[in-house]
């Protein structure tokens, strides 16, 4: 009996592949071929945690940072819905927040061999923009003409970076909760320098043709490496960079 | 388009908020505020909090009965002693122990009585603070009645080495075997990102209040101990080296300029510390000792400044005394020049 089913779904299988293989063969005279793109768009989204740690209590607010992105991106067809594509773009990824924090535990360390560590209640704004070179790598999948899917990872590269900003309106405690309690009026910070040279990720989306050659395009980029070093200590959580391109693609 | 991205960053924004956690209980075990009848002050109360120490300055008739302090604690702490309770300076318990809301933390502040028995000082007894390696005089007797912005600047990322501190004890004494020296340094990485380029070495009779170092400094440096009786003359010992470059608040050096010291003492009355806004034009004033010429000393130079009184003082009246002396003159405004070196030896105010 068991013998009998394996034997008829093997069938099954076979001649559902023949079939389709014979359709492809059939409706198209389909040749591998290579395709190029020119992609530019609009980074929106953020340099955040995976999830906001209890120490965060309020978004104030949040816009994004002028974030361009601009590429080209080399896809092969392999199989008329089947292919893989290799980019290279110039990434801006940037954004600013105006939050509220508690009991917010920083450890800084400065060029100068100074170092705080304490805990900060109060205001902060953040501004982040780094700029990457990107190279990202998908397979793609064609369902139709109109649309084309995408999804893969990303390698990038820092080659500019900002990361700073201010807190006001608050108080930070030397060496945490029960330390000494030294009110701020306004402080600025610095952290560029601390960002990592290197950010791996996933990333994935849509392209849909729109004319005949341009295209619309949306893709998220999701960083798998934390922006900032293990033994960096200013925030005491992970940020990854999660970004969404919105642009478009124009074949050449 | 633009609409869509407006809703893109809505609907972003708008998740952030909804990831909101529950806030953390709060793990903070302070002393905010010690209350006691300004009657049986001497001087208000001081809450030291880099030290955890409260510092009572007591009439001799609130030390022989003991107080009955009323507290005020960080949100949801608890405290042993309770607020209200009773504490008497001959039976030894001399510390509260707080217990945050979050249960985790707790906070023990000794109390300290401080009075200050002599007008004289030689410097010769110094303490090094635990934690950050900064040096204080201390009496004769042990109390602690000076200050300086050492504690402010230990919160600004310097080596955990006395000598990067602005104030410091030197061999270089003229009696004894210790000074006080003080040295203008520049400021830190850290303290650039509250505005501050330079520190001025500095030392005063009085309490450095932490909690307003950064925010509004000038008010961080209170000045004054209680004091009692008519005084005649401010005396001492000082060298006095102007650092080569002068340079303002943004850190801009100012050529042609020459920096100056500064040591005076002020007596005034009323039992709250007056600090660098109003030392030198309170209408609590009612004399004053400056050191007439700031500039430089290369050998030791004996000071003798006649106290210049408004009026006569009251034997009943309650007295402040603040002496206070700066290698850098304008170095409350973060103005100086870095390497102005002051050395202080045998202080004395002289009474009638």
């Amino acid at each position: 009996m068991n013998i009998k089913m394996k034997g008829l779904l093997a069938g099954l299988l076979l001649a559902a592949g023949q079939l389709s293989a014979q359709q492809t063969y059939k409706t198209s005279d389909f040749k591998p071929h290579l395709e190029h793109r020119i992609v530019a768009g609009f980074n929106f989204g953020a340099t955040a945690p995976a999830g906001l740690p209890n120490t965060i209590r309020k978004i104030n607010s949040y816009w994004p940072e002028f974030s361009p992105s601009l590429g080209y991106e080399l896809a092969y067809r392999i199989t008329p819905k089947w292919g893989a594509a290799l980019g290279v773009k110039l990434d801006y990824k940037g954004m600013s927040t105006k939050d509220e924090v508690l009991y917010f535990p920083t450890i800084i360390t400065t060029d100068d061999g100074g170092t705080f560590a304490g805990d900060f209640s109060g205001k902060n704004k953040t501004t982040v923009r780094n700029a990457y070179v990107v190279f990202p790598l998908s397979a793609t999948f064609a369902p139709n003409n109109k649309w084309r899917f995408n999804l893969g990872g990303y390698a990038a590269w820092l080659f500019s970076s900002n990361f700073y900003g201010s807190v006001s309106d608050g108080y930070i405690r030397n060496g945490g909760p029960t330390g000494g309690k030294v009110i701020i009026d306004h402080a600025t910070f610095d952290f560029g320098t601390d960002v990592r040279k290197f950010d791996i990720g996933l990333q994935g989306g849509a392209l849909r043709k729109v004319g005949n050659k341009l295209e619309v395009m949306g893709n998220l980029n999701w960083g798998l490496r934390p922006v900032f070093a293990n033994d960096f200590k200013g925030l005491d959580f992970p940020l990854y960079n999660i970004y969404l391109t919105l642009g478009v693609a124009y074949k050449i | 388009m633009r609409l869509r991205k407006l809703c893109y960053v809505a609907v972003l924004a708008g998740s952030l908020q909804a990831c909101i956690k529950d806030a953390p209980m709060n793990p903070e075990a302070d002393i905010e505020t010690f209350t006691i009848d300004k009657s049986q002050l001497t001087s208000d109360v001081f809450i030291d909090q880099a030290n955890s120490t409260i510092r009572l300055y007591l009439t001799p008739e609130a030390y022989a009965t003991g107080i009955a302090p009323r507290l005020s604690l960080s949100t949801g702490a608890t405290v042993t002693p309770a607020s209200g309770d009773s504490i008497h300076f001959d039976t030894g318990i001399r510390q509260y122990v707080v217990t945050s809301a979050s249960g985790l933390n707790k906070k023990t502040y000794k109390v300290e009585v401080v009075n200050v028995g002599y007008w004289k000082w030689d410097f010769e007894k110094w303490m090094i603070n635990d934690d950050f390696k900064y040096q204080y005089p201390i009496d004769e007797d042990s109390a602690v009645t000076w200050s300086s912005g050492n504690p402010g600047i230990a919160y600004s990322g310097v080596d955990e080495d006395p000598m990067a501190y602005p104030l410091r004890a030197t061999t270089d004494a003229y009696h004894g075997k210790y000074a006080a020296e003080m040295v203008t340094r520049e400021g830190t990485v850290l303290s650039g990102w509250v505005g501050i380029k330079l520190f001025a070495g500095s030392m005063f009779l009085g309490v450095f209040n932490i909690e307003n170092a950064f925010a509004k400094p000038l008010e961080a440096t209170e000045f004054g101990q209680p004091y009692k009786g008519q005084p005649l003359r401010f005396t001492g010992h000082y060298k006095y080296k102007p650092g080569a470059q002068y340079q303002d608040k943004a850190g801009n050096i100012i050529p042609g300029m020459i920096d100056s010291c500064a040591v005076y003492a002020v007596l005034y009355t009323g039992t709250t510390r007056l600090n660098a806004t109003n030392i030198h034009n309170s209408d609590r004033i009612v004399g004053t000792a400056y050191l007439p010429d700031g500039s430089a000393r290369e050998n030791w130079t004996r000071f003798d400044i006649p106290f210049q009184m408004k009026r006569k003082v009251d034997n009943n009246e309650k007295l402040m005394m603040a002496i206070v002396a700066s290698s850098s003159k304008d170095g409350d405004n973060y103005k100086g020049a870095i390497g102005s070196r002051l050395v202080l030896d045998s202080l004395e105010i002289i009474h009638e």
